[in-house]
């Protein structure tokens, strides 16, 4: 099913990257340029001879669209955490101008870095540029803490499209979200600078545990009230679901998320299947811990169930994460089981394991593996209805 | 009967309706007979060029089955045997005399045909050069005469964008039509007529000797394959038949009056079309008659509908199965920024254009022929399953075709599906992935190891 791009070279391109001329090779780059800036004009050959007027182009770029609540946010919120430390007054312009001074340069170096990887397999192997690296490249930076070494992040980035795209033969083909394995490499290659206290806010020395962090941590009292706990720290329900706290640059934001959810909704792009079974996985999990919780459990199990949903990475990865098509289950019914095991994993990991304060990134790896499996029980017991409705038929027949 | 209704699909408004009135065609100039329209024979020319042939004479017959033959639907002379690649033959070109001298075929009464045996209406239906209307599923090729289908389905309906309404075009030739049917109920156990559920002809919905059923809802509704699917699915080892309705009327002719007609009634289509209406003319008739007056530059001429016919250009002649031509504007145009404009004009089954937000796809709208985007891997995997009505899980289908699988194609039901079936998929792909040809790729798959 790849596209060797060289076969249908557009009729517009410059004599320079076409076949037989001195840049052919870099067609892609030439290619991608080009339909960037103006759609192909290119007519159907066969039957259907009208086409639906989306591409996956648009797609791709309504997702960055979604993601954009997010990232302002998230820029916002780096500059605000950083005027916070400091006792200073929260001016909106600065404070913007002190985040974006701390983000740009990290998503810059994403996307150059990505798109470096991107176009040099699209070359290699004769294919277009795919958009989809510019959802990649966002959504990496956007799970990274602000204070991120910029070479960590163009490292990363390179691991996730390499290993984590590329060598399962590229988009459409890549068992696991790309954004996500980028992720997980420097997290467990660079722990200092991806976990801890002293990471989530941009200025050095300072240091805070995140809501998630202060819950995990063994020194809590067992039987002490969480929401206390937090309240001590200084977090409540109100700035965790806006995002005005520490945490990585994207993530922190529930609101955000939602606008991003609905945006993505309305247009359609992503499963509501699995949110639904995220948020629904999360909620039932927690709720049986709610319900066990006691003096002598972890602090942690006594937290309302519905506060899982704003603190975190949760509602990012939910939203934006395991919704990936590719990586996520593809029927509908195992979209449902793909997003249930997502949010009561999540749970699990927050809950009851004791190396990680939060579990989301690796509870959609561990699901993007299951997907298939997942999927192969769906598409089994279809065909089995299958079958047993043409025994009926047969049967029937005779008679 | 049983009444059908299709939840899933969905209708694409074509600008362009045919009128509802029926006109004569000038008498076609020329007629060509393209053994391409013939899927499943190796056809070879029986005839050469300067022959003269009556309305019936043989002109191609198959090289297996001899019997099966292709006829002329005219009398006159041979005037071209054009042959491409390889001296494969690429179609027969007949002009005209006037002189409308016939083959003569035996005549049968309505009662007469009803006591015929099998073997005998195939015999009558091969030597009258119409056993090539019979088509087998799976694999949508030309029936075999000596196989036993475990069904016939009559496709009595089209869901197809701007298709031909085959309460019109069956007005006057009801009794045929029966005959017809009368005629086909005897090859195999079953015989249904698959009807939309607003079929008001009276040959439809009081049809005798057939099990009638009804259809209703969006396109693919009123295809065959959905037929199939609802009243008699495929499995492994079956094949079902299916025949186009204005071919039983002309099996009924030549059964009831012994004369072969190769008449076809055709709904002239689209915007780019000028005279939109039925047209009565013969298969395998110039589309430039029937398409007079219209500006055909930058237009493309589609013998069939705009989701599963082909493109013929201007030169380009009827095909054998089709009852309906199209005509819309080549697209090709490049638009500044395409993936940024909110798109209040934009036709999508997707929500990613403002025009969702007035409804476009319920409105009557005007497409050309634009890809609107580049070939990409799939990444939107779950659309596809709405916009068939097959119980088949397309996606992983698609895969298991790609790798070659085919025993997992059968277990998926790749026996059911035929191209047009997801021709719609095709239409919506972001990916602009052809879904329809690589179900046809699969078939043909299957088709070279059996």
């Amino acid at each position: 099913m790849s596209n060797d791009i060289h076969a249908e070279q557009h009729s517009d391109a410059p004599k320079l990257f076409r076949k037989g001329g001195k840049l052919d090779k870099l067609y892609p780059l030439w290619e991608a340029g080009d339909t960037f800036l103006k759609t192909p004009g290119i007519v159907t050959k066969k039957a259907p001879h009208v086409r639906d007027a989306v591409d996956l182009k648009r797609v791709m770029i309504f997702v960055v669209i979604a993601l954009l609540p997010c990232l302002c946010m998230g820029i916002y919120n780096v500059g605000y955490q950083i005027l916070l430390a400091q006792n200073l007054p929260v001016d909106f312009g600065k404070t913007m101008m002190l985040g974006a001074s701390k983000v740009l340069p990290i998503i810059i170096v994403t996307y150059a870095a990505g798109g470096f990887w991107e176009a040099l397999f699209a070359i290699i192997r004769r294919h277009e540029i795919n958009e989809g690296f510019l959802v990649t490249g966002i959504l990496f930076a956007l799970t990274l803490p602000p204070t991120i070494p910029l070479w960590q992040a163009a490292v990363g980035i390179s691991f996730g499209v390499v290993f984590g795209k590329e060598i399962f033969g590229g988009t459409g083909m890549n068992v696991f979200n790309p954004a996500l394995v980028a992720r997980a490499f420097v997290f467990f290659a660079y722990p200092a600078q991806m976990a801890g206290s002293a990471v989530w806010v941009a200025l050095d020395g300072y240091t805070r545990a995140t809501p998630l962090g202060v819950l995990k941590d063994t020194s809590a009292a067992r039987g002490t009230n969480p929401v206390e706990l937090l309240a001590q720290n200084g977090y409540d329900f109100h700035n965790m679901f806006t995002g005005l706290i520490p945490g990585s640059i994207g993530e922190t934001s529930t609101i955000a998320c939602i606008m991003g959810l609905v945006f993505l909704l309305v247009t359609g792009v992503a499963s509501w299947r699995v949110m639904a079974g995220c948020a629904m996985g999360l909620l039932g999990m927690a709720t049986v811990f709610f319900l066990t919780s006691g003096p002598s459990q972890p602090a942690i199990f006594a937290l309302p169930p519905y506060w899982h949903l704003a603190i975190g990475g949760f509602a990012f990865g939910a939203v934006f994460m395991a919704t990936d098509p590719v990586s996520s289950a593809a029927t509908n019914a195992g979209r449902w089981i793909y997003g249930i095991l997502i949010g009561a994993l999540v749970c699990l990991i927050r809950l009851v394991n004791p190396a990680y304060p939060e579990g989301v990134m690796l509870s959609i790896l561990f699901m993007n593996i299951f997907a298939p499996l997942i999927d192969h029980f769906v598409i089994e017991s279809k065909i089995a209805k299958r079958m047993k409705k043409f025994k009926a038929s047969a049967v029937s027949a005779k008679a | 009967m049983a009444e059908f209704h299709i939840r899933k699909g969905k209708n694409i408004k074509l600008k362009g309706a045919a009128a509802r009135e029926l006109r004569a065609a000038d008498a076609p100039s020329q007629i060509a007979v393209m053994p391409d329209d013939f899927k499943g024979l190796k056809l070879k020319a029986v005839v050469k060029s300067g022959d003269e042939v009556k309305i019936g004479t043989a002109v191609l017959a198959d090289k297996y089955h001899p019997d099966v033959r292709v006829v002329s639907p005219v009398s006159g002379k041979i005037t071209a045997v054009n042959r491409g690649d390889k001296r494969a033959l690429l179609d027969v070109v007949i002009t005209p005399d006037q002189k409308n001298s016939k083959e003569s075929f035996p005549v049968f009464s309505e009662n007469q045909i009803k006591n015929l045996s099998a073997e005998d209406i195939k015999k009558h239906l091969m030597h009258g050069g119409l056993w090539t209307v019979i088509r087998q599923r799976p694999f949508t090729k030309i029936a075999n005469p000596q196989a036993a289908p475990k069904a016939v389905f009559i496709h009595a309906m089209s869901t197809e964008p701007l298709a031909a309404d085959v309460d019109f075009v069956l007005q006057g030739r009801e009794k045929e039509f029966q005959a017809g049917l009368d005629a086909l109920s005897q090859l195999s156990p079953k015989t249904y007529l698959c009807i939309s559920a607003r079929a008001v002809s009276k040959a439809l919905t009081q049809a005798k000797n057939v099990e009638v059923h009804r259809f209703s809802g969006a396109h693919p509704s009123g295809n065959v394959g959905t037929h199939i699917h609802c009243v008699n699915p495929i499995n492994k080892g079956e094949a079902v038949w299916f025949v186009e309705t204005q071919d039983v009327v002309r099996i009924g002719k030549l059964f009831l009056e012994g004369v072969y007609s190769g008449e076809r009634i055709v709904a002239v289509t689209g915007e780019g079309a000028r005279d939109r209406a039925y047209f009565k003319t013969m298969v395998g008739a110039p589309v430039k008659g029937l398409l007079k007056g219209s500006d055909l530059k930058g237009r493309r001429v589609i013998s069939g509908s705009v989701m599963a016919g082909r493109a013929v250009g201007e030169g380009g002649h009827l095909r054998w199965f089709d009852s309906q031509m199209t005509v819309i504007p080549e697209g090709g145009k490049r638009e500044l920024l395409g993936w940024l404009w909110p798109g209040f004009n934009k036709y999508s089954l997707s929500r990613t254009y403002a025009s969702s937000l007035i409804g476009l796809t319920n409105q009557e709208v005007s497409l050309n022929t634009d890809r609107n985007g580049s070939p990409r891997a799939i990444v939107l995997n779950h659309m596809y399953d709405d916009l068939i009505t097959l119980d088949v899980p397309t996606y992983f289908l698609i895969k298991a075709i790609s790798i070659g699988n085919i025993e997992e194609c059968e277990r998926l039901g790749i026996y059911e599906c035929d191209e047009e079936d997801f021709a719609l998929c095709s239409f919506a792909c972001p990916s602009k992935t052809d879904v329809g040809g690589i179900i046809r790729d699969g078939l043909d798959m299957i088709e070279r190891e059996m």
